[in-house]
């Protein structure tokens, strides 16, 4: 049986010419687990909210063909009419949280969908038992990391029991480990659509698989079909698994970082360490543990944004950090002026950065104008430019697609013998793209910032 | 206490500072709030108070100058185009004082509602008029998002070797708050739509009924409103 269908859907958001979903049909049967794949700005986030009705209820924009979930036509039935036969788990955890506490936000949905009373404490608790938060239940929102937060997200996704689950990179914030754990929550009895870019994972899990570039689904086929297509005509979201060497410091080049038994606290929490790091020039590193274990921290600590609360640290040279979700973070009217910024307005040099990331065109928009996966590559092209000689990037493969991540990749190597390079990241396959070797931290501590 | 009837006795002393004549009484309520709104942490709370008593000193500042109340006169200044002439009295300074602490109770209240009270629990206890407390809440929110913004682009630029400095570079940094916060709102409110907000029908975690110390304090506060009202 058909839990949703999707007929001819062609949409332009509002004030583009380009249509975001060119003539896609499709349907999704009950109990299937649907992988979506494509580039960044491919129409899978567009595809994910015309299956919620958020298309185009919420965005406008020109809509023709048919969607129908549950036998209700999304051109009639707003999304809050939706809302519990689907559930939708979108990119940015950070922007989804409507209230203050883990169990009253997880609770939200169940209230406004009419549960019985007497449920909705049972149902949003063991909802955040199957995502592996039960222990938050009780913890303010706000203090939550970026990790945790999506596992509330997908808690509260989960805990009105949808005929129809949407997520949309649900693991771009969670280590590995994690990752795995949230993925057979949500794919246990329903239908699931998925949209992700470390899609190793997901491929293992579904059973079917979609593909869309430039609004046009490409691919729509069983899991083994689509396994070989991916082989042969989109080699990179089928990367081999390597693992990066977990060593300490063994390189020969100049030492430009040392941190020695460095730790931290925000307020009262310990965040990092003690834990030790060393950075020499011509080498890059990745710094991987799981989600809380510091990271973070300790990578602002090695780009001297922090200082430790104990330990030595020691940093020669300039160093720039690019922080983890760096399209927030834009204060400019132009592209090239925002990287300029970093380099006392130098057009000339803004430029050659944008050339380097593939933003050449460009300068002249507005910087957040432009979609997730560029304005990460606007921040990278904003640390570039000012050619430090420790380069420090945090989770810069989020949002960002498999081709793009081997593009970065090979830009990073590129120029690594002018500096030493630190990622870090969740992401197993980049950082055995990127780097010479990693560095492991333990596993979480109290809960961090991280 | 819970949030409920805490927020009944924030509203009651807001408004006894309003209707209450005594300048003493006013004072009273004003330091009472205070030293509550010094249980908050001290990194949430500096915003707030900063804001309400730099308001306050500047209404108690600025309206003895403005306004014209009689009594002895105790500086006589210029005269300013279109304000007319400045002048202090004892009168202008006492209602000055006077109102500068009314200001500051309600501010002070405000402050301790959004830096103590579980917003979710009165959100829950809300009942029809869940949409507005909700709007309340999301606003009231604004100040520490705000603050957490700012710290993240502050950081973000030093990242980038830009270092913001002063309050002109502090106030570049208005314009990409406010697009962030805009931005926000509306990711928010679309998440919001697809968890079904503002579907008829919704009910609501059972709430814990209250105490019999929680009544009375309500109750108190109730009649501290009358008193301002009949004697204070």
């Amino acid at each position: 049986m058909a839990v949703a269908r999707v007929e001819q859907l062609t949409y332009r958001y509002p004030s583009v010419d380009r249509p975001a979903l060119d003539s896609v049909s499709l349907e999704l049967q009950a109990g299937e687990v649907v992988c979506l794949l494509g580039p960044s700005g491919g129409g899978k986030s567009t595809l994910l909210r015309a299956l919620a009705g958020l298309v185009p209820h919420f965005h406008g924009g020109v809509f023709s063909g048919r969607v129908e979930v549950g036998l209700l036509d999304t051109r009639r039935a707003r999304p809050a009419e939706l809302a519990g036969t689907v559930a939708s788990v979108f990119q940015d955890p950070e922007d989804q949280v409507v209230l203050t506490r883990v169990g009253t936000e997880v609770a939200f949905g169940l209230e406004n969908l009419g549960t019985p009373p007497s449920q909705i404490e049972g149902r949003a608790a063991a909802a955040l038992d199957s995502v592996g938060a039960g222990h938050l239940l009780e913890r303010r929102t706000q203090e939550l990391s970026a990790g945790e937060l999506q596992r509330v997200c997908i808690a509260s996704a989960l805990a009105l029991d949808p005929q129809l689950l949407l997520l949309d990179e649900p693991t771009s914030q969670l280590d590995p480990d994690g990752a795995e754990e949230i993925l057979d929550a949500a794919c246990s009895g329903r239908t699931v659509v998925l949209s992700e870019q470390r899609p190793t994972l997901v491929l293992e899990r579904c059973d079917r698989v979609l593909f869309l570039d430039g609004g046009r689904l490409l691919l729509d086929a069983p899991r083994g079909e689509a396994l070989d297509w991916l082989a042969q005509h989109r080699p990179a979201y089928m990367p081999e698994l390597r693992v990066v060497p977990n060593e300490d410091d063994v390189g020969s080049g100049e030492p430009l970082v040392r941190l020695q038994d460095v730790s931290y606290a925000y307020g009262a929490r310990r965040a990092a360490g003690p834990a030790s790091l060393a950075l020499r020039r011509g080498e890059v590193v990745a710094l991987v543990g799981p989600n809380g274990s510091g990271k973070t921290t300790l990578a602002k600590i090695a780009a001297g944004l922090l200082e430790p609360a104990g330990g030595e640290a020691h940093l020669r040279g300039r160093a720039a950090y690019l922080s983890q979700d760096p399209g927030r973070y834009l204060v400019c009217e132009r592209v090239d002026e925002e990287v300029a910024l970093g380099v006392g307005g130098d057009l000339a040099r803004a430029r050659r950065a944008l050339d380097l990331v593939e933003l050449t065109g460009y300068d002249a928009r507005h910087p957040r104008d432009l979609s997730s996966g560029e304005r990460e590559r606007l921040g990278l092209a904003a640390v570039l430019v000012t050619e430090p000689d420790v380069l420090i990037l945090d989770e810069p493969t989020r949002g960002v697609d498999p081709d793009r991540k081997a593009l970065l990749a090979g830009l990073l190597r590129e120029n690594a013998d002018r500096r030493a390079t630190l990622v870090v990241t969740h992401d197993p396959v980049f950082a055995a793209d990127v780097a010479d070797r990693s560095v492991s931290l333990g596993p979480a501590r109290e809960p961090a910032h991280a | 206490m819970s949030s409920v009837p805490a927020l009944a006795v924030l509203a009651c002393l807001a408004a006894a500072a309003l209707l209450a004549d005594r300048t003493v009484t006013v004072a009273a309520i004003t330091v009472l709030l205070l030293v509550v709104c010094l249980r908050a942490p001290q990194r949430r709370r500096w915003p707030y108070l900063i804001g309400t008593l730099a308001s306050a000193a500047f209404l108690f500042l600025l309206s003895p100058l403005l306004a014209s109340y009689g009594g002895v006169v105790l500086w006589d200044g210029p005269s300013v185009p279109v304000l007319g002439r400045l002048d202090v009295t004892d009168d202008e300074l006492r209602i000055a004082l006077f109102q500068a602490l009314r200001l500051a109770a309600v501010g002070l209240a405000f402050a301790a509602y959004a830096l103590l009270l579980d917003h979710d629990r009165l959100l829950q206890a809300a009942g029809k008029l869940r949409h507005s407390v909700l709007a309340v809440a999301l606003a009231t929110r604004l100040v520490p998002s705000l603050e957490r913004d700012a710290a993240g682009l502050i950081e973000a630029l030093r990242g980038r070797s830009v270092v913001v400095e002063g309050l002109r570079g502090r106030a570049r940094l208005l314009s990409p708050l406010l697009a962030g916060s805009l931005e926000r709102s509306l990711n928010l409110a679309e998440s919001m739509e697809a968890r079904g907000f503002g579907r008829p029908g919704r009910t609501r975690v059972p709430q814990p009924p209250w105490s019999r110390v929680e009544r009375a304090v309500v109750l108190a506060a109730l009649l501290l409103v009358l008193g301002a009202v009949l004697w204070l």
